[in-house]
């Protein structure tokens, strides 16, 4: 009980300063949001950066009201991520969102609300969190999800998903031609057989 | 009339429909012909239809194995289906592209089955049950679209399901409740829950394939009975045997159209073409997404019912549907031309409200 009471106690103690202290950063940034829809005319949601769809705020998973002490040393070490190049893993964001922070560091993210269209350069030309060769500033312009690598501009993922099976392609188009070759040839034998049956004696 | 002059009639048009001395496998293979004229590649489409048909048989019992028709798993499987089981993502994919193509394939096949005017007597049970596999078709489409219980499929399925209810509003006195109870009928519960889920999970999966596998076969059965249409007014003198020559031709048609399929369906996922919120697990206490729509071919009657009032849109799609099941004696005497005309018509419309369907919804409503 006396456990249970103190386990408590450590806990409101540690989500009472970061409530009033940081609940006023907690809210997804919306203007990264809107440029996003206004330029790729795609709906796209919190669920892009955020751990949840609904954002930060609230209390269920990847929500400030629902972290854990250890979760919340987390997030805190990931808001003091000022500068680029810090290791941050924030229960809050997802692994886009952390590579944002990662990247380009709290205070470049915080100017680049008023720029939006800037995050995109920013993010560099390389990073491919979901590998599916689509690069994330590509993702995030297109608002597609970075980590999805079933979504994406259509026909990006056509072509880079073309040269990525070339060799399953080629080996199903010689099955195929293999296989209707066959057949042809069967239907082709059936019929001569059945017509020889059909000749009169 | 009396009783046995109706039942002789009735025999008749029966007997006229499944003649017993063509039952057989040199009348309905080896001695069949078919016109070669330049509406022939039409008779490919049917074939097709059957190919993709099959690719749907086949991938949704793959999918089986790994399906959970629970509100809490539905999704999450479908989930495990696409990232983590061996060729997952493809079947999926296979299944859905297929599903399109398939539903494509149908129209195609009944608007030049009419053009061509394919449906004249003996017939007319061909284009009836034709007519009836297409519904059967459409009813496949809107029972799957739930089944990944996602954003779109859910709220999509509720607009649907809205619309039945709606009906009742036009309907006087006591029929005014019929919708309402069919709707609550077909969707087990208040609202779209694990009992809508349910009904549709059987009906997808048992009761449309057992109604398309026996429609299906009397159409396949009457299609072989009765040979191909000529087709056009003057009859071809060009002629290929069905076996092997046709038989061939079409089995090669086949393969081309898996090979287009499995690399389409290999290289670009169907969800790709949503925005990605969409695709999320339906979340019913959460608010509903930008962009809910039903699948790209009920697009015909569902931007008409955005833009025009209900009753208006639910009195054309019947009598539509009645007009439709009524061709073989409502066009008896219509001229090939003339069908022509109505097929292109009803093509052109097609194509654009389902292509340019959005652009026109927000230009009339000035958005």
């Amino acid at each position: 009980m006396t456990m249970r009471l103190r386990s408590c106690l450590s806990r409101f103690l540690l989500v009472v300063p970061v409530l009033a202290g940081c609940v006023a950063t907690a809210d997804a940034y919306s203007e990264f949001q809107k440029f996003v829809q206004t330029r790729s005319g795609r709906a796209i949601n919190c669920a892009m950066c955020h751990a949840n769809s609904d954002g930060p705020d609230g209390a269920g998973f990847g929500q400030i009201g629902g972290l854990s002490p250890e979760e919340i040393g987390r997030l805190n070490q990931a808001r003091a991520a000022f500068e680029p190049g810090q290791a941050v893993d924030s229960p809050i964001l997802n692994k886009f969102g952390n590579h944002i922070v990662a990247t380009i560091g709290k205070t470049r993210l915080l100017e680049f609300r008023n720029r939006p269209e800037e995050l995109a350069a920013a993010l560099g030309t390389t990073s491919d969190l979901d590998g599916d060769g689509i690069p994330d500033w590509r993702e995030y312009l297109d608002g597609t999800h970075p980590l999805k690598k079933t979504d994406g501009n259509p026909w990006l993922l056509f072509v880079n998903n073309l040269s990525r099976y070339r060799f399953h392609v080629i080996m199903i188009v010689f099955a195929t031609v293999l296989t209707i070759y066959g057949l042809a040839n069967l239907l082709r034998g059936s019929s001569e057989v059945h017509d020889a049956t059909q000749e009169p004696k | 009339m009396k009783l046995s002059t109706t039942i002789g009639l009735v025999a008749d048009f029966v007997a006229e429909r499944f003649p017993v001395t063509k039952m057989n496998f040199a009348s309905m293979v080896a001695k069949k012909e078919v016109p070669v004229h330049k509406m022939s590649w039409a008779y490919y489409l049917g074939g097709l239809t059957l190919f993709f048909f099959i690719v749907q048989v086949v991938t949704g019992l793959m999918l089986l194995f790994y399906y959970e028709p629970t509100v809490s798993d539905a999704h999450a499987s479908v989930e495990y289906i696409t990232e983590y089981v061996s060729g997952g993502a493809l079947v999926r994919n296979v299944h859905a592209w297929s599903s399109s193509a398939m539903i494509l394939c149908v129209i195609a096949h009944l608007m030049t089955t009419f053009a061509m005017k394919a449906f004249e007597k003996p017939r007319e049970l061909v284009w009836v049950s034709g007519v009836i596999l297409l519904f059967l078709a459409f009813g496949f489409g809107f029972t799957g679209y739930l089944l990944p219980w996602n954003q779109i499929a859910v709220n999509a399925t509720k607009v649907g399901l809205q619309s039945i209810e709606e009906v009742g509003n036009y309907l006087p006195g006591a029929l005014s409740e019929l919708p309402r109870i069919l709707r609550e009928t077909i969707q087990g519960e208040a609202s779209v829950g694990q009992a809508t889920l349910s009904r549709f999970y059987a009906i997808h999966v048992v009761v449309l394939p057992l109604m398309v596998m026996g429609l299906l076969g009397a159409h396949l059965f009457s299609v072989q009975l009765h040979g191909m249409s000529k087709g056009v007014d003057r009859e071809s003198r060009k002629k290929e045997k069905f076996f092997p020559t046709f038989m061939v031709k079409d089995l090669t048609v086949w393969g081309v159209v898996f090979l287009v399929l499995f690399v389409v369906a290999l290289c670009l996922p169907f969800e790709s073409f949503f925005a990605y919120p969409l695709a999320e697990p339906y979340n019913p206490l959460g608010s509903t997404p930008e962009g809910i729509k039903p699948e790209w071919y009920f697009f015909f009657v569902y931007y008409p019912l955005e833009l025009l009032p209900f009753w208006l849109i639910f009195l054309v799609m019947n009598v539509g549907a009645v007009v439709l099941l009524l061709v073989p004696w409502i066009f008896r005497g219509t001229s090939r031309k003339t069908l022509r005309t109505i097929a292109i018509a009803a093509a052109v419309y097609m194509v654009v409200i389902t292509v340019f369907g959005q652009s026109i919804y927000e230009m009339l409503k000035g958005q």
